[in-house]
């Protein structure tokens, strides 16, 4: 079995974020497909160190926003403030401005204050007062979400779902990884020195492109797609915009698996990831991927 | 095992009670078919297994077969061919596995039927036959169908003629034109024995076969140019079957008798195709001269009838008094009616003559007959039909199509010197259908529709098959044989086994050419070798499961199988998924996927086995 080019970066966010190898690679694909992650967990699950982990993996400059009730969307954006010395306005960037922004209970900020965030992820790029300023790159948004089920929280409308690649919902530990965590044997993020610096980073998401599709694999896809059309439950259909996304995650995790090519098996190990809150329109929060798995059986993965 | 395979094995077992339906339950083989189906209908109401599965379908081939021995006509044919079709689908549904769906099983049953067509080619033309199956153990006696019977009364045949029922249909494949109109008297009975009432026939004598000889010698085949008439009549319940009254029976079965009667060994329970030569010289039975039985009459019974014949036979010669007799009828004022009312029981042809001069074929012949007799000239009444439409199907041979409105009777009489004379006196009756103008056959026949166009163009196509496929009997296949061989007669044996040899190759070779066209790409060939490998050790894909899934699942129960599995599966997924896949790429498939179903074979041996091997 060919070895992943990313096998060292895999092994140290392991040691920090410990017995959660899948979810490690499922965010790391995503950001190779210059996605956005959605992490939807209870509190305390390691969401904060995961994000802080793949940062410094890549020497990314990393930003930690808490999401509140009366966050504005100028607290996230930044402002123009008035320079007396030059007398003239100055951009003054918020912390959107990173290359990896920690959206923290996303749930709990106003409708207005997440489509900015949101707006901000689709566009790359912000305006503040008419004035354009791009995002820095590569740029990831990691948002966590508590479950849907906890006070004070304003759920993302179904539409603004899908501007995430993949929603991840890490979970508990298991019983083994849980006691090395409390042996203390788990690393500090702050400890992992990135072997990768954010030209690699943008060199691999370009490698990601160039990973090979053949038709047979397309039709994989397709067939997927059209039996999300076809399907007689309630699961919402997917996008041709959700394709996009399946087909980039997959690139990603064949890159991972260090093929040079994309094979239904990096389809399937995507496809809960990406399309599990495209189909249950963010009603089923956390939910065990049984849509995707549904579709999954419905498609014929011999090709 | 495909989805499919439960609703066509069922389907098979419709088409196949549908065949069954038209069996003669007469027929002992019947009765072995309709056993042999239920027990296939209840080994597949049960059935749980492949195995099982597979033997349903084997009784089902069998069942269709033994069904097109019992009904090679056409229509049956057809039906058998469908149920194979459907049963051979089914099979393949068992063995195919979960891939082909309905459309993809019919079309691969449809070539493996195609591929098999060489081969029941040269075995129908070449191997030495059986008799018609038809013809075993054929009870007796059917109880009444629609048509003639044994026994004619004068008002019997009146109920037939408004019965629009097929009765028979007489093709004459061999060029020549149907007889003209006034021609076509069809015999089937001739009715000697009269009791004053009724008519009946004599009981039939067959000719039996010399003792140890199963079967009479077959009768030589017509000569070129000779002609033949070749007859599909439908069940009837009679031993005797109509012809034109000349030609000669062209298989042993057929039984000609004296009295000019055609019998056929098996009553007619069944649909019967049989062919005759259509010579015009005078046939046996013409000339053979009267018994006592043709003068017997009870006498007293109808004295007015007998004295008026008593007059008669003061005329020297027998032609003389039949001149008499029929210039007495025509100066009557008869007339021909289906209705004329019961007769009395008292004189009832007197009644006939004299008081009513009321009826039909039945009366005119029966009262002719009887004055024939009184006057002492030896008669007898004919039974069997008259006329028939001639039909001219789009493309095919022409034929006369017999209802059983053309239901008649005649007399004839014997005169010295010539035979017997076919009189009727029906004709000579005021309003005798046949007589009308314009009549194309018995005038009672309502126009037809339609419909009856469109079951005449049937059963044109029914005579083309019949005279085709049902015609071609050992003797034709002798006369292939001799041209195909000419002396070498005894060459046969090898003959048969090389046309057989390559008819097999041909076949094969063609199935493995549509097969490969049908499904293209080797790789994707060698994937589904590999995948029935281990599904016949149980083992088959889940659903939407990957070949790298699978192959994990593979491994964990076959451990020794691990690495040939993930060898075979990165050649696949690279032949198949990788931006340049090459040719060598899909042989080193064929080697992989070759290995692998090697070493599934020798890995699933018991395990001591394997540890005997290595130590």
């Amino acid at each position: 079995m060919p070895s992943s080019p990313l096998q060292p970066v895999i092994s140290a966010i392991g040691e920090v974020l410990l017995g959660k190898e899948h979810q490690v690679r499922l965010a790391l694909a995503c950001l190779l497909a210059r996605g956005h992650l959605l992490i939807e967990d209870l509190p305390g699950m390691g969401k904060t160190t995961l994000a802080e982990a793949l940062a410094r993996s890549f020497g990314l400059g990393f930003k930690r926003v808490s999401f509140t009730s009366d966050l504005l969307p100028a607290d996230l954006t930044g402002l123009n403030v008035f320079d007396p010395a030059a007398a003239s306005f100055r951009f003054q960037p918020g912390p959107l401005f990173s290359q990896v922004l920690l959206a923290d209970e996303i749930n709990r900020a106003s409708p207005r204050t997440q489509s900015a965030l949101l707006e901000a992820m689709a566009a790359g790029r912000v305006s503040v007062d008419g004035t354009s300023h791009p995002l820095p790159r590569p740029f990831l948004v990691i948002a966590t979400q508590n479950g849907l089920d906890q006070g004070g929280t304003s759920a993302l409308p179904e539409s603004q779902l899908d501007r995430f690649l993949m929603r991840l919902s890490l979970g508990y530990p298991p019983r083994q990884a849980e006691r090395a965590l409390l042996q203390g044997e788990g690393l500090r993020p702050d400890g992992l020195s990135g072997a990768f610096g954010p030209e690699d980073l943008l060199a691999l998401q370009d490698r990601c492109d160039r990973q090979h599709c053949s038709t047979a694999l397309l039709d994989y896809v397709l067939d997927l797609l059209e039996r999300s059309r076809r399907q007689p439950s309630q699961a919402h259909p997917l996008s041709p915009r959700a394709g996009l996304a399946l087909l980039a995650a997959a690139r990603a995790w064949s890159l991972l698996e260090g093929r040079d090519h994309v094979i239904p098996d990096d389809v399937q190990a995507v496809l809960a990831a990406v399309c599990e809150h495209r189909m249950d329109g963010g009603q089923r929060g956390g939910g065990e991927g049984e849509l995707s798995q549904r579709l999954q059986e419905g498609v014929d993965g011999l090709r | 095992m495909s989805r499919a395979a439960a609703p066509l094995q069922w389907l098979t077992m419709g088409l196949l009670a549908l065949g069954l339906l038209g069996l003669s339950p007469a027929l002992s083989l019947s009765l072995l078919a309709f056993g042999l189906a239920v027990l296939t209908a209840l080994k597949l109401r049960e059935a749980r297994s492949l195995e099982e599965r597979r033997v349903v379908a084997l009784l089902q081939l069998v069942c269709a077969g033994l069904l097109a021995a019992l009904r090679p006509e056409l229509a049956p044919s057809l039906l058998q061919g469908l149920a194979i079709l459907m049963a051979l689908a089914g099979l393949l549904a068992l063995e195919l596995g979960a891939g082909p769906d309905w459309k993809a099983l019919l079309r691969r049953s449809l070539q493996v039927l195609l591929a098999a067509l060489p081969i029941a080619l040269v075995l129908f033309l070449l191997l030495p036959r059986l008799m018609p199956f038809t013809n075993f153990g054929a009870g007796q006696g059917m109880g009444a169908m629609t048509g003639l019977s044994d026994s004619m009364e004068p008002g019997s045949i009146a109920r037939l003629a408004v019965s629009r029922q097929a009765a028979a249909r007489v093709a004459f494949p061999l060029g020549g034109e149907p007889p003209p109109l006034e021609q076509r008297y069809w015999r089937v009975l001739v009715h000697e024995r009269f009791d004053g009432r009724s008519w009946r026939s004599a009981a039939p004598t067959f000719a039996r076969p010399a003792v140890g000889q199963a079967t009479p010698p077959p009768p030589p085949p017509a000569a070129p140019g000779e002609g033949i008439q070749l007859w599909l009549i439908e069940p009837s319940g009679l031993a005797a079957v109509p012809w034109s009254g000349s030609g000669r029976p062209l298989s042993a079965d057929l039984n000609l008798q004296r009295s000019g009667e055609l019998l056929n060994r098996a009553p007619g329970s069944q649909r019967r195709v049989y062919a005759l030569t259509r010579t015009a010289d005078q046939p046996g039975w013409r000339t053979a001269p009267p018994g006592p039985v043709d003068l017997l009459l009870p006498l007293g019974e109808n004295p007015r009838l007998e004295a008026l014949a008593a007059g008669w036979r003061r005329l020297g010669s027998d032609r003389e008094r039949l001149d008499a007799a029929s210039g007495w009828f025509r100066s009557q004022p008869f007339r021909y009616t289906l209705e004329p009312g019961a007769l009395p029981r008292q004189a009832p042809l007197d009644h006939f003559l004299f008081e009513s001069r009321l009826g039909f074929c039945g009366h005119y012949a029966s009262a002719f007959t009887t004055l024939m007799r009184a006057a002492g000239v030896p008669a007898r009444v004919v039974s069997g039909y008259r006329g028939g439409q001639w039909v001219q199907p789009v493309g095919g041979t022409g034929y006369v199509d017999l209802r059983q409105a053309d239901a008649h009777a005649w007399s004839e009489v014997w005169l010295a010197g010539e035979g017997w004379r076919r009189v009727d006196p029906t004709a000579w009756a005021a309003g005798d259908p046949l007589a009308r103008p314009g009549a194309s056959g018995a005038g009672i026949r309502a126009g037809g529709g339609p419909l009856d166009w469109i079951q005449q163009q049937w059963w044109g196509l029914d005579i083309a098959w019949a005279r085709w496929w049902l015609g071609y009997d050992g003797e034709q296949q002798q006369a292939l044989v001799a041209r195909l061989l000419g002396e070498q007669r005894h060459l046969l044996g090898v003959v048969v086994l090389l046309a057989v040899a390559v008819s097999l190759a041909a076949g094969l070779g063609g199935l493995g050419w549509l097969g490969r066209r049908h499904r293209g790409d080797p790789l994707r060939l060698e994937l589904e070798r590999t995948l029935r490998a281990f599904a016949r050790q149980g083992m088959a894909p889940a659903a939407g499961e990957t070949l790298g899934g699978f192959a994990r699942r593979l491994s964990q129960r076959w451990p020794s199988l691990a690495d040939p599995l993930e060898a075979f599966v990165a050649n696949y997924q690279q032949q198949r998924f990788a931006a340049a896949p090459s040719r060598a790429g899909r042989r080193t498939a064929h080697r992989l996927g070759r290995v692998l179903r090697r070493s599934l074979r020798t890995g699933n041996r018991p395990a001591e086995a394997v540890q005997r091997d290595h130590p």
